[in-house]
């Protein structure tokens, strides 16, 4: 890299090492001469073998050291005796180290310090996740005057950009960076406060003051905040999810009796999680989760299923013909899970297994009855199959087997219905003149208790001796049927072809007079009409080099 | 073994017939050509070229004649070794099936009803050769109801057995024309009739999905072979109790085909039991015609999309049996 472009003071290079040219701005020849490139930082993820690195601080805190992961064994990279604190910038370009002065940064190959920052007592730091800034935080420094207690810094140049006050830290991370990483915001005493990046200003000049609020959370994928705020008299609890550009509240949803919140949401923002802790008969707690969902999906949604006896769903998603199937699990604590997407999928349709786990994701009709059999408890896929122009899928109440049909009353050919087992197994082809439909009937719910299913799971291997031997008993007899009528089948068959037979002997003469005595009967029957003709035809072709044969 | 695979036709197959050694398979189409072909390897020998429509073809089973009829309403006789047109019979409509019986002096024609025409059943003797110059047959049967749409010789030549568009096979007379038997067993259309190599037996092949088995003499209604699909030709075997049936959806009527490789099959059945046991995948259309070599060692089917496929048998397929 030879050359830096600075804009206002500040030298445009962002971790990344991009560059932009602003042809319209004037620019600063000083500065450039000021700026020291710092090295490649991103070094560690040109590692040939795609090693992770990792920091260890052993020795009682005495020693720090980072390792490169390779399987065999780990491969040491920097080794530092510095009594010290350490921490990973978001991205992984910087390590920090924490010392009675301030932080230090390092990174690049030879983990050189990169730079470093005053601050006396420093205790806690955060990164942005843009890696540009880091906040620093130390008891001892807070004066009236000068805030000193929260610093926040410019790393790529150096600079203090901002000082705050704070209370306590009690609540670190105090910033809670927006998504984008043009914002941080803060929650004081009956205010949220957001605050601009790189002005480090207030935006629009003014806190927000939210009466009560407990606690804030940025959404990880929009430039939304949630936040709550506890009863208040006659007011409910509510939890509020605010755009905060432009301050407008687009959900708010009132909750009764509530003694606590956490915020949590899903990885990408899509979905919101709170879990209220409640009493609602005035004792005991009760916790129950409201989920807000952010996203109207950007593809049309085309199935929607949730998991009989589970907590699973699943959703057929995209247009055609690039369908994606995604499963979600729903976990205890409220979070939803994105657990696997398979994309470009022959699907129209989704359907469980009554007992859960296993479904099949059928393509039906126009898809031409693609089958994709799938146990959803580690999201593979068992069998991926086909019923040409299959129309319906019919799981037994079992869950043990599952028919696909081609009806009459979608398709004029071909109507049958065939059985498979749950795992994907093709076990009939049964073809029905015109077939329409095939519905299985349901059973009542069962009749044992919880105790008495799992004694039985127990004794599974007992039961499975039993009914192995009923199948092969019902096998061998289906045989013996299937065994003496085709002995009959052949019986008559031969009676009818020796009646034939006689017949056609019997007519012998009638045969050698219509071909002037000539005797056809056998293909061999007169060898002494045939000619021997050698014919020579190209059979396969091999090529040998004359060199392979020295 | 791999099949051979025959390209010789530019549109879809309608009939494959083995000479009586077999050393020979003819094959006509829809395009007016006919071909005939080395079984044992594939290499053609000739062609017959004359006929402007698609074809259907018969030939002697001990004189070195072919006859092919077509949809250009002619009936042609050729020598099959020159290639050279010895006859030509023209009809009012499109010829559908014809055939030489078993002495090889009398043929047979059937003309489509069509353009106001009634389907006829003709007859000439060449033995007499006024008949074929004066193009008069000695017998020419009208079918009023029901046209027929496939046909073959009796075992001595004293009968012709023919298939009709409503499912009848009806016994005609060679000498009077009128019809000896009738069987009433299949429901639709019939696609193909075939003898077996005695003549003994025929097979019918139906759009009504199954193949029947009779007596030929008897016209008694021996097995069913009952597929889904509309069968368009079956063959006997001529040295195992097989038979071997090819289909498929007429084009027609269907909108949507699988065009997937090996989607259609021809399909083989235990002759005593009426039990499939075997399909052979390869062909990218419908199945037209199938036919046994007169060995019993291999045979073909020809196909909608034009190509005719020769397949000699593992010999696993002689050892096999289905439990009994």
């Amino acid at each position: 890299i030879d050359s830096v472009v600075v804009v206002d003071s500040v030298p445009q290079v962002g971790p990344e090492l991009e560059f932009y040219i602003f042809s319209d701005k004037t620019i600063n020849y000083d500065s450039v001469k000021n700026y020291v490139f710092r090295g490649f930082h991103m070094h560690w993820l040109e590692d040939p073998d795609c090693r992770d690195q990792y920091s260890v601080i052993y020795e009682s805190g005495e020693q720090t050291a980072i390792f490169s992961n390779d399987s065999k064994e780990p491969i040491l990279v920097e080794e530092r005796a510095v009594k010290t604190y350490v921490r990973w910038s978001l991205k992984g370009t910087y390590l920090a180290t924490f010392h009675q002065r301030g932080i230090a940064l390092w990174g690049g190959e030879k983990f050189k310090q990169i730079q470093r920052f005053s601050h006396q007592g420093v205790s806690l730091i955060d990164f942005s996740p843009c890696e540009r800034y880091v906040v620093t935080f130390s008891p001892l420094m807070d004066t009236k005057e000068d805030p000193q207690a929260i610093i926040i810094w410019d790393i790529l140049t150096g600079q203090k950009k901002r000082g705050f006050h704070c209370e306590s830290s009690a609540h670190w991370h105090i910033f809670k960076w927006s998504p984008d990483g043009k914002c941080f915001a803060r929650m004081t005493q009956d205010t949220l406060s957001i605050y601009e990046i790189p002005s480090m200003s207030l935006l629009d000049k003014k806190s927000l003051k939210i009466s009560g609020i407990k606690d804030f959370s940025w959404s990880p994928g929009d430039n939304i905040i949630a936040f709550w705020v506890p009863e208040d008299k006659d007011i409910p609890a509510r939890v509020t999810l605010m755009q905060f550009l432009s301050r407008l509240e687009i959900r708010v949803r009132n909750l009764f009796n509530v003694v606590d919140c956490k915020l949590h949401w899903q990885r990408q923002g899509d979905y919101l999680c709170v879990k209220v802790d409640r009493t609602p008969r005035g004792s005991g707690i009760v916790t129950n989760f409201e989920i807000f969902r952010m996203r109207e999906m950007k593809e049309s949604i085309i199935g929607f299923a949730w998991e009989p006896n589970g907590g699973r769903f699943a959703v057929l998603h995209g247009k055609s013909p690039r369908i994606n199937a995604s499963f979600y699990h729903v976990k205890s604590n409220g979070k939803i899970d994105l657990i696997k997407m398979f994309d470009n999928q022959q699907a129209n349709s989704i359907f469980w297994s009554p007992q859960g786990q296993f479904m099949v994701l059928a393509g039906l009709r126009s898809m031409n009855g693609a089958l994709v059999f799938v146990d959803t408890s580690d999201c593979t896929i068992m069998y991926i199959v086909e019923h040409y122009m299959a129309s319906d899928v019919e799981w037994d109440p079992t869950g043990r087997y599952v028919v696909t049909s081609v009806s009459w009353w979608s398709h004029k050919v071909d109507n049958a219905y065939w059985l498979w087992t749950f795992q994907g197994h093709l076990v009939q082809k049964n073809n029905k003149d015109r077939f329409c439909q095939l519905l299985w009937r349901q059973c009542p719910p069962t009749l044992l208790s919880q105790e008495q299913i799992k004694a039985i799971k127990k004794d599974l291997k007992k039961y499975s001796k039993i009914f192995e031997q009923k199948d092969r008993l019902s096998q061998s007899k289906a045989s013996k049927e299937l065994v003496d009528k085709r002995h009959l089948m052949m019986e008559e068959y031969r009676r009818y072809k020796d009646s034939a037979i006689q017949l056609y002997n019997q007519q012998r003469e009638l045969r050698l007079q219509l071909r002037g005595g000539v005797d056809t009967d056998e293909l061999d029957s007169n060898v002494e009409d045939w000619e021997e003709e050698a014919i020579e035809f190209f059979i396969s072709e091999e090529i040998i080099n004359l060199g392979d044969l020295m | 073994m791999k099949p051979i695979l025959l390209q010789g036709h530019e549109r879809s197959i309608t009939q494959i017939k083995y000479n009586r050694e077999g050393d020979l398979l003819f094959s006509v189409a829809k395009d007016p050509i006919a071909n005939v072909w080395y079984s044992v390897n594939g290499e053609r020998l000739g062609t017959y070229t004359g006929h402007t429509g698609a074809v259907c073809c018969s030939f002697t089973k001990s004189i070195w004649n072919v006859l092919t009829g077509s949809a250009d309403n002619s009936c042609r006789l050729w020598d099959c070794e020159t290639g050279k047109q010895l006859a030509l019979l023209e009809t009012s409509s499109a010829v559908r099936t014809c055939g030489f019986d078993f002495s090889g002096n009398i043929i047979m024609f059937s003309t489509d009803k069509q353009m106001g025409y009634q389907c006829f059943l003709n007859y000439f003797d060449l033995r007499d050769p006024q008949q074929i110059e004066d193009n008069q047959p000695y017998q020419s049967v009208p079918c009023n109801e029901s046209k027929i749409t496939s046909a073959v010789w009796g075992p001595l030549g004293e009968f012709v057995i023919a298939g009709h568009e409503n499912g009848e096979i009806n016994q005609y007379s060679a000498k009077s024309g009128e019809i000896l038997k009738t069987a009433k067993e299949h429901t639709k259309q019939i696609n193909d009739i075939q003898s077996s190599v005695d003549l003994t037996m025929l097979i019918s092949a139906s759009k009504d999905c199954t193949a029947k088995l009779f007596d030929s003499t008897s016209l008694e209604h021996i097995k069913t072979f009952k597929t889904e699909r509309p069968v368009n030709s079956a063959a006997i075997s001529p040295i195992m109790d097989h038979v071997v049936m090819g289909g498929g959806q007429e084009a027609m009527e269907v909108t949507t085909t699988s065009t997937r490789i090996g989607k259609f099959e021809a399909r083989f059945f235990h002759a005593a039991y009426e039990e499939e046991f075997g399909r052979v995948k390869g062909h990218f259309g419908p199945i037209n015609c199938v036919a046994f070599h007169p060995d019993g060692k291999s045979y073909s089917s020809g196909g909608e999309d034009g190509y005719v496929r020769i397949h000699y048998f593992d010999p696993h397929y002689f050892d096999f049996e289905l439990e009994a």
